[in-house]
Order: C-alpha cells, then structure tokens, then sequence
C-alpha cells in the first residue's frame, strides 16, 4: 500500500510538472516562512520566531497558501506560474480530509478569468489521472451556479434573501436549530448550504459550484450579487478553488484593512497568533494583469482518485501519527 | 444543561424541541471562507425519525444526562419490545419501530446495556459481533456457481443471513450485528 501511495503521488507530480511545462507556464518555488500573510480570519496560523543574538528577533508565519508571494511574482511580470508547495493551517480538525500540513498546486494563469480555469483544469485532471480512475473522478466537469444548486436543493432563492434575516426565516422553515449567538449573512448561508445542499450534490461526476455568493467576501472579483469564484469537488470532497483574481488596489486595499480588523477583534480573544498583514501588498495591484489562480489540494485528489478514504492513507507520514509520538508539551 | 456544539460527538443526547435525539454521524466542516461548523445527524428514539442540522462550533445546544441501565430482553409482542430492569426489576418497554431489525438480532433472555433519559429508553447497545444458532440453512446446491460460494440461512432469532455452503442448521455462527454479515463458524 505504502510504496503504491508513493508510486501515484510521485506520477501525479510528474504528469503536473510535464502539463505546465508544456503549455510555457513557470515552475515557482516561494518560502514557507513569512513575515506577513493575508488576512484571513478563519485560518488559524503555525507562528515561530527567528532569533539572533546580533540581528535580533522577529515573529514568522508557515504560509497558509502562497498566494501572499505568488501574486507578487505576477506583479513583477512572471507570466503564467505555478508551483507546489506545502501549506500550514494550525487548528484544524485532523480526519478524513484535514491535516494540518498538507501539499497544494497553485496556479495562475494571465489573461485568463475563472470561466477560462474550467476547462484548463479539467485537462490537468484528464492528463494526471490514473489509468484505473472511475468516472467520478474524470472530466467533463459538471456545472452548476451556487444560485442554482440552493434552489434545486433546498427550495431558497438566493436573489430574494441578499438579507440576513430572509435567510435565517429559511433555516426555520427547514426546521434547523435557532443559532444562539449573533449571525453574519455568511454564517446563516453556510448553515443553509451545509445541511441541505453540500451533502446532495450529485457525485457521479467532478462538479463545479461556480458563482459564490459576494456576502463571502475573498479576492475574487465581484459580480453583482455574486463573485466570480468556483470551487470543484469531487466524490463530495472540495478538491480546487479558483478566482478571477481583483486587481483594483482600492478594492484590495479595503478588503485587507476590514478582514484584518475582524481577525484582531476575533483573536484578541482567543490569544491565537495574530499574522502581520504588509500595508503596501494592495500597490501591487496597480500593475496587476488579468489573472485567474486555483488552488487544488493534492493529497486530497490522490484520495479520490485512488479510492481511498481518508487522507491518512495518502499522506507518506500524517500528522495524527506525529500527534501520538514523542515528547507532548501542555 | 448546554454544552458547545463543538464538543459534540456521536451517541450525544440533545434535547430539539422538547424531543431527545441521539446523534449518529457528526463531522466538522471549515467551509474555505468562514467559520466553523459541526454537521451532524440525529436520530429520534421514540419516532426513529432522523434531523440533520449544521451548528457554528462555538453556539451552544442543549443536551440531557443520560444513563446507562442493565435490561434483560424478555419477549416482543409485535409492537412493544419487553425489558426487566436487572436491578429495579421494573418492566420497560419500547416501540419495536424505533429499533428495526432488532428482533432478529437480540435473544429473549439476554441482558443489553441500556441508555436512558430519565424513564425514556433512548438506546439498546447490541454487541458488534454476537454468536447465533443457526435454525434454516440451504441445501448447497451442487455445480452451482453463480451464486458463488454462499447460500441463504436463517439463525433461531430470525435473522436472515449469507453464509458459506458448509455452514449446517444447528451450527453456531459469528455475525457482525451492524451489517448483519457473516464473520465466522464457532465451533464449541
């Protein structure tokens, strides 16, 4: 079983390296440790320090995604890169589909937007896939709006709740717990999608939930009501998520500044590491070209494609076995 | 009482609506962007009906104290499933509905850990791998190979059962109570 899960991880990389390669993309490798990170309240992060007795000392973050150094590259007029990296998320739950390091493919392509990453990325699933993979795990893609998918499952119409309190008369309708704190849009809407919608999306096939709503704020472009983003799953597992990256430094710019003050207020609580944020990352954009970035979380699409279960069975030395051994600290 | 949802687990009694539910599947889901939630399945024990819900980890639920008793199964009268408490010796029973399947798979006589809340039985804990006297079995039926290598039984508490041909009535068999599956002879 071992040495099988290294054979595929191994021709999995291989066949990804040679897809890129073939179509002029650049192979990039960026760091793991960084002095600042984008906000992003809800991912709890791994923090250290650099010391030395001379130079001193200063706090450093295990990346959550390289987009914060990706996209700088695309400002200094890279092209179309991509790289694979190990990412850090600290606090998550440890099962079938979490560990806290795990690999992840990033792509951006210029001149692109996320319509255009669609059939891109079904390529890059068809060329990389095992001769033994079943059909759920192979292109086409199916499609379906987030709009389209709340109403075929759970009878709402996203255009007529753009307000919390339509929502939360949702979540009673269907009989669901009344929350016992305070709600945000997104909150109620997860609730919603979570129960009555994620658990039913057809799985014979990848699926494509395109055009999330634009209460989930991200660095995606807005689109009305929505944005243009999409996530693609496979076998019920989210495996990729793309963007038709913002560009305008204004929009940037306010999105770093309203989700850093959220992370601060939540941590300032918890006492969970609180990442510096680099208040010149949003001038990049003022040279930015048209761009659309995936992320794809490759030990999970080993899972799929090869029938297994849980990532442990993927992952060469998972984390739950690290958790186990050796010295613990309280 | 109340507890975070976050520290829910399967077999968890919560309280929804006045009822008792007894969750069967739960799994945290940290959607990308947002926080995080607790999914869960829960089952009814007097209407075996079942609810999903998905609750932010840090909200909290009500769930009830729940407390496990020694019952010894003593018949089932097509509707009610008939129990004596091993210590009170008092009679308890519940709807057969709430439990499918269970007649065939616990024997009058046994005794069963049971959970309650409060007078209300909420779950009867049936060993995963339990011992049955085979009671029918086929004939095996020679040259036949498309229905391979198993043949159709019965076991003395009426559970219908695959097992190989060369399992005979009177025979003793290990079953795996959860996919009521055939796991092996046992031999005395």
């Amino acid at each position: 079983m071992r040495t099988e899960m290294i054979k595929r991880r191994s021709q999995l990389l291989r066949a990804m390296r040679n897809f890129f390669d073939a179509k002029g993309y650049l192979e990039v490798d960026t760091p793991s440790l960084s002095p600042d990170l984008i906000p992003e309240p809800t991912i709890q992060n791994f923090e250290t320090t650099f010391s030395n007795e001379f130079v001193g000392s200063r706090n450093l973050y295990l990346i959550p995604s390289p987009e914060v150094f990706m996209k700088r590259l695309i400002a200094d007029g890279s092209g179309s890169i991509y790289q694979f990296c190990h990412c850090f998320r600290n606090d998550e739950q440890i099962g079938e589909n979490h560990n806290p390091e795990f690999t992840m493919l990033e792509y951006y392509t210029v001149g692109f937007d996320e319509q255009d990453s669609i059939p891109l990325t079904e390529e890059l699933v068809a060329t990389s896939s095992p001769k033994d993979a079943d059909q759920a795990v192979l292109p086409p893609f199916r499609r379906i709006t987030m709009k389209e998918a709340m109403w075929e499952y759970a009878h709402v119409d996203l255009d007529a709740c753009q307000k919390q309190s339509a929502l939360a008369e949702e979540c009673r309708k269907h009989g669901l717990m009344a929350p016992t704190s305070p709600e945000s849009w997104e909150e109620t809407f997860n609730r919603l999608f979570l129960t009555l919608v994620e658990p039913n999306l057809p799985q014979d096939k990848p699926l494509v939930l395109d055009r999330y709503p634009a209460q989930i704020d991200c660095l995606a472009k807005r689109d009305g009501a929505y944005r243009k983003r999409w996530e693609m799953y496979m076998k019920g597992v989210e495996i990729a998520n793309c963007y038709d990256e913002e560009r305008d430094v204004e929009t940037v710019r306010a999105y770093y500044e309203k989700e850093y003050a959220r992370l601060v207020a939540e941590r300032a609580k918890s006492g969970q590491a609180i990442p510096d944020v680099d208040p010149a990352f949003a001038d990049i954009f003022a040279h930015f070209p048209q761009t659309s970035g995936v992320a794809m979380g490759i030990d999970r699409l080993l899972m799929v494609q090869s029938g297994a279960h849980q990532l442990g069975d993927l992952i060469l030395f998972p984390f739950s076995a690290m958790l186990s051994s050796g010295k613990k600290t309280n | 009482m109340s507890m975070k949802a976050g520290q829910i687990d399967k077999g968890t009694a919560l309280l929804v609506k006045g009822q008792p539910y007894v969750v069967v599947e739960r799994e945290f889901v940290n959607p990308g962007k947002g926080s995080a939630f607790v999914r869960i399945k829960m089952k009814s024990p007097t209407t075996g009906q079942t609810l999903s819900d998905t609750i932010k980890t840090q909200d909290t639920v009500e769930d009830i104290s729940v407390e496990d008793r020694d019952c010894q199964y003593l018949y089932q009268d097509g509707e009610l499933f008939h129990f004596q408490n091993t210590t009170t010796f008092e009679e308890v029973t519940c709807p057969m509905t709430t439990f499918p399947d269970y007649q065939y798979l616990m024997k009058e006589g046994d005794t069963y850990r049971c959970t309650f809340w409060e007078d209300e039985l909420l779950d009867i804990q049936i060993p995963s791998k339990v011992v049955y006297t085979v009671a029918e079995a086929e004939e095996a039926v020679r040259g036949d190979t498309v229905t391979g290598t198993t043949k159709n039984a019965v076991t003395d508490t009426g559970l219908k059962v695959r097992v190989p041909i060369f399992i005979k009535a009177g025979e003793k068999i290990r079953v795996n109570t959860e996919t009521k599956e055939y796991l092996e002879r046992v031999n005395d």
